[in-house]
This record gives C-alpha cells, sequence and structure tokens, in this order.
C-alpha cells in the first residue's frame, strides 16, 4: 500500500487523479494540502483526506506526492518534496524554463526519490494501440507524424504569463511533444514554429500555434496545440496523431471513442466512453513506487518536452528554425 | 458556337472535353496528344473532332477558338504561350507552370494577345468549398485564426509516370496542394511566409507527403497536410477553419451520405470493398466548364484569375524551397 498525498488542487487534474487515487487498491490518499484553505478543505472532505499545510504534508509519513500546483510553482514545489523524501508525480508541464526542469531532476536524484511526469496521453488505450503498431513495425519506415492538442481555452491562471508561462503552447504543446519522442524513440533537432493571439481578445498569453519538428532519424512532424475549440464545441478539444510509414498511414484520435448527445436546446456534446488514462497512469505509477522502481515516465521526459516549447517560442520570435535549448544526454 | 482544341488527352483532357462538349455552344473540333491512340481514343468521343500527334497542327488551326491544355506540368506555359500568340482563349489545368519563369512568359503571352485564361483551381467550384467561403463571409466564425486542411491520396500514375519525376510535376506540393494553397489564399488572403517539411527529395519509390505552415499577411496561421502515400483509391480531405467567433469543420469521411458496401464475388476475384460517394446536382469539374464558357461569352471575369492561380505557384515553389533547405521562405 502507497500512502499519497496531493499538493494543490489548482490544475483541474487534481480532481481526476484524486478519484482514481480513491479506487486504486495498492494506493490510499491521505494527506491533501494547498494553499487555499478553503479548497483544502472542501478536497479533504470530498475525498475523505487529512487537509493540512504543505509543511504539515512534507512532515508526513506519505512516500509519494502528486503537484498539481499551477505550472511555474512546480518546481518549488517537487524540490521541497524531494527534500522531504517523497517521490513525486508532477502534473504536465514539469517546468517553464530549463533551469526550473533540471534543479527538479536533480533535487529528486539527490535524495534518491523517483519523478514522474504526468503525459497521461501515454496511457489512452488508442495511442498505445498505435505506438505498439508503430514500434511493431506494421508502419514500415516512419517518415512523417501530423499531431494535434487542440482545446478550448481554460482561463484562469492558464491565461497567465507569470503562473502558466505562456499560453497554448506551453499548455497543448508538451503532451504531444512527448507522445512523438515515445513513438518515434529519437529526440528533436530542430523546432519552427508560428505562434499568436489571434481567437481570444485581451488574453495575455498566446493561444494559438503551429510547430514543426525535426527528428535526429529524419522524421519530421507538425503539432497544434491551439485553443482553437469554441465553447460550443462539442467536447473540450483532441489528441490526435497520424503516423505516416513506408507501409502504412495510422491516424489515432485519442479521446475518440465518444457518443452524440443532443439536448433540447443545449448544444450537443460528445461523452467520452473509452478507458481512463488517468487511472491508468496512476496504477503505473503506484505500482511502481510500491515496487521501489522508476516510474515509466520520468522527468527527463518532462524536460525533453519542455524544450521543444522553449525553442518554439524561441523561433517564433525569430522566424527561424531553431535546435531545442539543450539535447546533452 | 465556340470550337475547342485539347491538348493533352489522358484523364483531365478527357474529363474537360466531356464537360466542354455538354454545353450548347462548345463543339470539340480536335484533339492533340503525343501520343496518338489517346487522341484518337478523345475524338472518338465526339462527332467531327479529329486527332493528332502533334499540337503544332492543333494550335495552327483556325477554325479553333479555345484550348485546353491538360499536359503534364512542365510543358503547361508552353502551350498557353503558343495559344494565346495564336489568338485563341485558354483553359488550362492547374498548376499554371512549372516554374515562375515560364508562368511569367505564359502571363505576358496572354496579356500581349488580349485573349483569355484560366485556370483550373477547381476548388472554387466544390460546393464544400464554397459554402465555407460563404460561412466565413458571413463572419460566422469571425475573424478567421488557424486554418487546417488535409489533400490524401495514392501516388498518381500516368504516362511516362511522369508524376512520379518532381522535375516535372513538383510532386504533391506543386501538383496536389496547389489547390490548398490557393484555397488558404481564396479565405485568408496574402501570404507572408511558408516553412514546409516534404519527403518530395527523398527519392522514395511513388511516395510524397508534406506539412506546411504558412502565415498569412492577415496574421492568420494555416497548416496544410498532403499525402501521396496512401492505398491506391483512398481519397480524403479536411478542412477547418477556427476564428475568434467560432469553428468551421468539414471531413470527406464523415460527409459521404452514400456508401456502398460491396460483398467479394463468389470466387473472390472481385474483392470485397466499401465505397463511399458524396453526389451533387452537377459535378466541380462541370460547374467550372460551364463558369469558364459564360465567362468567356459575357466577358465576365473568371472566378480564379491569371494573377491567383500565379500566387498559388509561387506559394507552391516556396514551400518546395522550404523543404529542400530547411528554412523559411518570405513571400514578394
Amino acid at each position: 500500500m502507497v500512502r499519497v498525498g496531493m499538493l494543490s488542487f489548482a490544475h483541474m487534474h487534481a480532481l481526476s487523479y484524486a478519484d482514481v487515487l480513491g479506487e486504486t487498491p495498492d494506493a490510499q490518499l491521505v494527506v491533501i494540502a494547498d494553499e487555499n484553505p478553503a479548497s483544502c478543505r472542501e478536497m479533504a472532505a470530498r475525498f475523505g483526506a487529512e487537509a493540512w499545510t504543505i509543511e504539515q504534508l512534507l512532515n508526513s509519513d506519505v512516500e509519494a506526492i502528486v503537484v498539481c500546483s499551477e505550472n511555474t510553482r512546480h518546481a518549488d514545489h517537487v524540490v521541497a518534496c524531494a527534500q522531504a523524501g517523497k517521490h513525486v508525480l508532477c502534473e504536465k508541464p514539469l517546468a517553464t524554463t530549463i533551469a526550473d526542469g533540471e534543479r527538479m531532476i536533480e533535487a529528486c536524484a539527490r535524495a534518491g526519490v523517483f519523478l514522474s511526469t504526468a503525459f497521461v496521453c501515454r496511457y489512452l488505450p488508442p495511442i498505445r494501440r498505435a505506438w505498439e503498431m508503430c514500434r511493431g513495425g506494421e508502419l514500415g519506415e516512419i517518415f512523417a507524424v501530423k499531431a494535434t492538442n487542440h482545446g478550448t481555452m481554460p482561463g484562469g491562471w492558464f491565461a497567465q504569463k507569470s503562473l502558466a508561462g505562456g499560453g497554448a503552447v506551453v499548455d497543448h504543446t508538451v503532451h504531444v511533444a512527448d507522445l512523438l519522442r515515445w513513438f518515434l524513440d529519437s529526440e528533436p533537432v530542430s523546432v519552427y514554429a508560428e505562434i499568436d493571439r489571434l481567437i481570444h481578445a485581451d488574453l495575455e498569453v498566446d493561444d494559438c500555434g503551429m510547430l514543426t519538428i525535426e527528428f535526429e532519424n529524419g522524421v519530421f512532424a507538425t503539432i497544434d496545440p491551439s485553443w482553437s475549440r469554441p465553447g460550443g464545441y462539442p467536447f473540450w478539444g483532441d489528441v490526435t496523431v497520424t503516423l505516416v510509414g513506408s507501409d502504412a498511414t495510422v491516424a489515432v484520435d485519442g479521446f475518440g471513442q465518444v457518443l452524440t448527445v443532443h439536448g433540447r436546446d443545449a448544444p450537443s456534446q460528445w461523452v467520452h466512453w473509452g478507458s481512463s488514462c488517468d487511472a491508468l497512469m496512476i496504477g503505473d505509477f503506484v505500482a511502481a513506487i510500491e515496487k521501489g522502481q522508476q516510474p515509466p515516465i520520468t522527468g527527463q521526459d518532462g524536460l525533453r518536452a519542455t524544450q521543444v516549447v522553449l525553442a518554439a517560442y524561441a523561433s517564433a520570435e525569430a522566424a527561424q528554425p531553431l535546435k531545442p535549448a539543450d539535447l546533452r544526454p | 458556337m465556340c470550337r475547342v482544341g485539347i491538348i493533352g488527352c489522358g484523364g483531365m483532357g478527357n474529363t474537360h472535353a466531356g464537360n466542354l462538349a455538354a454545353l450548347r455552344e462548345i463543339e470539340i473540333a480536335g484533339a492533340a496528344d503525343a501520343n496518338l491512340g489517346a487522341a484518337k481514343t478523345l475524338a472518338g468521343r465526339f462527332d467531327g473532332c479529329t486527332a493528332t500527334d502533334d499540337a503544332e497542327v492543333l494550335l495552327r488551326r483556325e477554325d479553333i477558338d479555345i484550348v485546353v491544355v491538360t499536359t503534364p506540368t512542365d510543358t503547361h506555359a508552353q502551350y498557353i504561350q503558343a495559344a494565346a500568340e495564336r489568338g485563341k482563349h485558354v483553359f488550362a489545368e492547374k498548376p499554371l507552370a512549372r516554374t515562375l519563369e515560364q508562368a511569367d512568359r505564359a502571363l505576358a503571352a496572354v496579356e500581349s494577345a488580349g485573349v483569355r485564361l484560366m485556370v483550373g483551381m477547381v476548388l472554387h467550384f466544390f460546393p464544400e468549398y464554397v459554402t465555407a467561403k460563404q460561412v466565413l463571409d458571413e463572419g460566422r466564425v469571425g475573424r478567421p485564426a488557424v486554418m487546417r486542411t488535409s489533400r490524401l491520396s495514392g501516388h498518381p500514375r500516368a504516362s511516362d509516370d511522369w508524376y512520379a519525376n518532381s522535375e516535372r510535376s513538383g510532386g504533391l506540393i506543386l501538383d496536389m496542394l496547389i489547390h490548398d494553397l490557393d484555397l488558404v489564399r481564396w479565405y485568408l488572403g496574402d501570404i507572408e511566409r511558408v516553412y514546409a517539411k516534404s519527403l518530395t527529395y527523398r527519392g522514395l519509390d511513388h511516395t510524397d507527403y508534406a506539412l506546411i505552415t504558412l502565415r498569412a499577411r492577415s496574421g492568420a496561421i494555416a497548416h496544410i497536410e498532403g499525402s501521396w502515400a496512401l492505398p491506391m483509391g483512398s481519397f480524403i480531405t479536411k478542412l477547418e477553419v477556427a476564428g475568434d467567433q467560432g469553428l468551421l469543420e468539414f471531413d470527406s469521411e464523415s460527409a459521404a451520405p452514400l456508401r456502398v458496401l460491396r460483398k467479394p464475388s463468389a470466387d473472390a476475384a472481385v474483392p470485397g470493398v466499401s465505397v463511399p460517394e458524396s453526389p451533387v446536382a452537377r459535378s466541380p469539374y462541370q460547374l467550372e466548364a460551364e463558369h469558364f464558357v459564360a465567362c468567356l461569352r459575357d466577358g465576365r471575369p473568371f472566378a480564379v484569375s491569371p494573377e491567383d492561380a500565379r500566387a498559388a505557384l509561387e506559394i507552391a515553389l516556396a514551400a518546395l524551397e522550404s523543404s529542400r533547405t530547411g528554412q523559411p521562405v518570405t513571400i514578394g
């Protein structure tokens, strides 16, 4: 049994992770800590956990902590968890600067705790099936990949530069950048991006972009991370990957398993019935911690995705393709 | 009555000839193709139509008023120019030319001869794209921000396998994605910058794929996906325009209202197959032919001007250059 704490519910995925922890036989959600005392008490009551301060959480006997604070605060929180000897599952993006990412990884390594990045999309069964086909050679030689992670504009701190580190490009590039690295088993060597704020008036961050990435193995790919789904869209967005190979083209829609529900007056909606990627990811994380092993998705994976984001912003500024900031092994 | 000569009697030559012949004021009078058999086959479809293996013979005929150029891409410009110099109006298949130099020579000849030229940017006659343009013009998605298109098929095969020779065809980007590049310009206006990746120069066997990012002068961003890597017979198109007030989506896979799900024949000589169809009252190519002839008759401007065709060519060549050099290319 792994005793787990949760640090912050700023990111809405925390709600789902808490739900899932309650249903994971090998895990127990013991403590919830949040700098917002009202939210902390509400969540603790909802999930049957203790409502403590972050200080108390760090001094408790939990073995692992799920960090779901605002993007730019991940680094301080993860480092604090590491120094307290706790394994960490950090919400994506791991960090919004290279320095932050490196200091998180180093702190965890020094403390001898495991760090994992919550790249849940690897756990979507349609995505995993496509990954199996890709890695199993069913597509032949892979030439190119087209990927999207569209979404509705989340608002709140996601649209505040100081807390999110950027807009749509930070929020929605990392999942697919990670998927591409995982599918291709290769690292990005060049990133080109067009980035702008064109959809939502008065936003202080970018809301649309188009990234082109070239990998060490010669594969080229694009990612559309735009918050281009309007409020009336039947779903929050998408995660899609099209892989073009010498023997086959495979197109996968990670959230394509939906029912369409039409209301009398309300806009039509897609209701997802596919398997919960959150449950599969948390299960894997807990199982690894219980066995004393590094969970499958590492802090390094998180940092690599952040490097793509930072290269994209710099590329858009320069209108030139750029190498991701740091590709040292 | 206008008399039409067809230069290039492959698939598109036959399509345009058939659609033009259906119009009251049109007679198909001549067919030219280096392959005399192809010219004879086309000519055989129309009363009084004669065949030749020499385009010059057709171009010299004074009874021909209109020339249709449906040859491989690298010869479009020379036939447009030759037809214009003999005072004939021209309908040319896209792209306008293989290079901008060829295009400019052809356009200069058209201009100085005072004849008219329309290039077959047929998306302007596809009801899904025309309707999308209306929706955009009505402001229903607001100011366009991010546009995405896909055009996916198998690798085309034709005489001499000329599509596979990118020196002649310009590959997927110039041959097929010119439609989407033209569409992006139609919807978003002039293009400022192009960045593209493609398989065009990899020397692969009948395989091409491209992902193109465009920045319009308006600020809007566009993404074009093109494939010549699907199984033969596949054809998929997609369109999406996100604006500050909404989102427009089209996918040919879900907009096929008729599907034939055919069982394999008893001896399995004919495999089972699923064939989607989207029937419309008049095909886009029929509408294109009608538009061409009506504009000639009434002296109205064509939906696609020669300058539009040149602009699409310029963007396509920029995309090819970007995919070759790995650098973005600024237009104009």
